[in-house]
């Protein structure tokens, strides 16, 4: 592990993040703190909410969030999925209705769940179930158009049961567009529930985010911005990419 | 000796007809091979007797049981296709096994005729290998021993080796030809390939252009001289090819 992220901190990468902190400096120089607050202040700030525990407190508060919102919307996506394996007719109107979920903006769910729940928590778990379903199902679906009908007809040559044929060859062949599915799902589910995290509740990154905007705490915007990136890589790092290369054992 | 496949006047039409009518008895423990030019049924025909498509008229029967009666028939069909058909996911152990759960047999035993007929195609070392990390050759194995593992009352094999290179073809025949050897099964065999079907078959076939009939069934018991068989079955596919092409021009 040590070695792949020392071989990923390359030089050239290293030398460009050099060279953009430098400029953040000078840029911070030259307009000041409100509007470009200096590096130095962004990570002063970084570890004041972490000995505080405020990271921890508004970080969880997002995370529980999205576990609801995105874990409904995996669930209800399987649903689908299933659905669309048994009956062809079933695969069009989800086809059709993904179709339309996704086209939807973001901005209207939540005014619509604003309006729905009140000031609460559901409203980002409502915005970030709507937003992530069709990606994670539209996933799944594919996935199951994906399904070699060779093997399943080696399958009837063998006379596997519906269930053998289901668990043996459906499964497997659909399990890496479900990860796929909710690696993308994740990735979207955390920046969307951020904004809805502006309306109506008192903790979350999106929250903390846009009080300390209220509170002409610059430097706090920019360090709750990083908090986002380093939840969103190491979920990456160490969630989908251990899970995805754990099931790809075989190729 | 018992018949172990009839074919009874079996055609089948897909908008044109391709297979006209074609009649043939296999009795158990026959290598039937069956040849014909390029495009004209003989995977149709492997297909319709595997109960895989129905004929559009005519009968197929395993062992006095018809294969498109009301209810499935009980006789045992191994397949191996052109492609290997093997679950990549799961190990050349794995994927033998899987084939014997309908059978009813319990994981013991699963294990055992698995790794024997894994060890019987020449894949004793390579049971967890991924399909993935083994060759070509060695995933066709890998699918006859899944094919045989369920001790089949026909094996049919639809032009296996077609995707193999020379060398490899021919190490599959002479060791299919063991296999039929050293278990006695039935198998019908497709291919286009006349020196391959002169090499392992002990009957061969050779149906003609669309829509298919049986032009020729010849016993390869060593009576005829393999080069003038050869000779012989060249001649009539040349003629066949040519019919076809005067009939479409």
């Amino acid at each position: 592990m040590t070695g792949r992220w020392a071989a990923r901190l390359h030089l050239p990468t290293l030398a460009v993040a050099a060279v953009v902190v430098a400029g953040w400096f000078l840029l911070s120089w030259r307009y000041g703190a409100f509007v470009l607050p200096s590096p130095l202040a962004v990570l002063r700030g970084l570890v004041e909410i972490v000995r505080t525990g405020e990271v921890w407190r508004h970080t969880g508060a997002s995370l529980a969030r999205i576990a609801v919102g995105f874990g409904g919307a995996v669930l209800v996506a399987v649903g689908m999925g299933l659905l669309a394996f048994l009956s062809r007719t079933a695969r069009v109107v989800v086809h059709d209705l993904l179709a339309v979920l996704n086209a939807t903006s973001v901005f209207v769910w939540i005014v619509l769940s604003i309006i729905w729940f009140g000031l609460s928590s559901w409203g980002p778990i409502f915005t970030t179930f709507m937003i992530t379903l069709p990606v994670v199902a539209s996933n799944l679906i594919e996935g199951v158009e994906s399904v070699d009908r060779r093997l399943l007809e080696m399958g009837d040559v063998y006379r596997l049961s519906g269930r053998q044929k289901f668990s043996a060859i459906v499964v497997p062949s659909i399990i890496p567009y479900l990860v796929a599915g909710m690696k993308v799902g994740f990735g979207l589910a955390l920046k969307v529930s951020v904004i809805a995290e502006i309306f109506g509740v008192t903790t979350g990154i999106g929250y903390a985010m846009n009080y300390s905007r209220e509170i002409l705490a610059t430097q706090m915007v920019f360090v709750w911005a990083l908090v986002m990136i380093l939840v969103m890589m190491t979920t990456d790092k160490f969630v989908f990419d251990t899970v995805t290369r754990r099931l790809m054992r075989w190729r | 000796m018992a018949v172990a496949l009839e074919v009874a006047g079996v055609g089948k039409d897909f908008l044109i007809p391709v297979i006209d009518s074609v009649s043939f008895a296999v009795e158990a423990g026959e290598f039937v091979c069956l040849l014909g030019p390029n495009g004209c049924g003989k995977t149709t025909l492997l297909r319709i007797v595997g109960g895989l498509e129905p004929p559009s008229r005519g009968t197929v029967t395993l062992g006095g049981e018809p294969v498109f009666g009301s209810g499935r028939h009980t006789r045992k069909v191994g397949v191996v296709f052109q492609e290997d058909r093997l679950l990549p996911w799961r190990t050349l152990r794995e994927n033998v096994e899987l084939v014997q759960k309908p059978l009813g047999a319990d994981a013991a035993d699963r294990r055992r005729t698995g790794d024997r007929y894994l060890r019987l195609a020449g894949l004793a070392g390579f049971e967890d290998y991924y399909p993935t990390r083994v060759s070509g050759g060695m995933r066709q194995r890998a699918a006859i021993a899944r094919a045989l593992a369920i001790e089949p009352d026909l094996l049919l094999m639809d032009e296996p080796f077609g995707a193999l290179d020379a060398q490899n073809r021919r190490i599959m025949q002479t060791e299919v030809r063991r296999i039929w050897r050293e278990t006695g099964r039935t198998i019908l065999f497709v291919t286009h390939a006349i020196e391959e079907a002169v090499a392992i078959g002990t009957t061969l076939i050779m149906l003609s252009a669309r829509p298919a009939r049986i032009r020729t069934l010849v016993r390869n018991d060593g009576r005829v001289e393999r080069a003038k068989l050869i000779d012989d079955l060249n001649t009539i596919i040349m003629e066949e090819v040519e019919r076809q092409q005067g009939s479409g021009a």
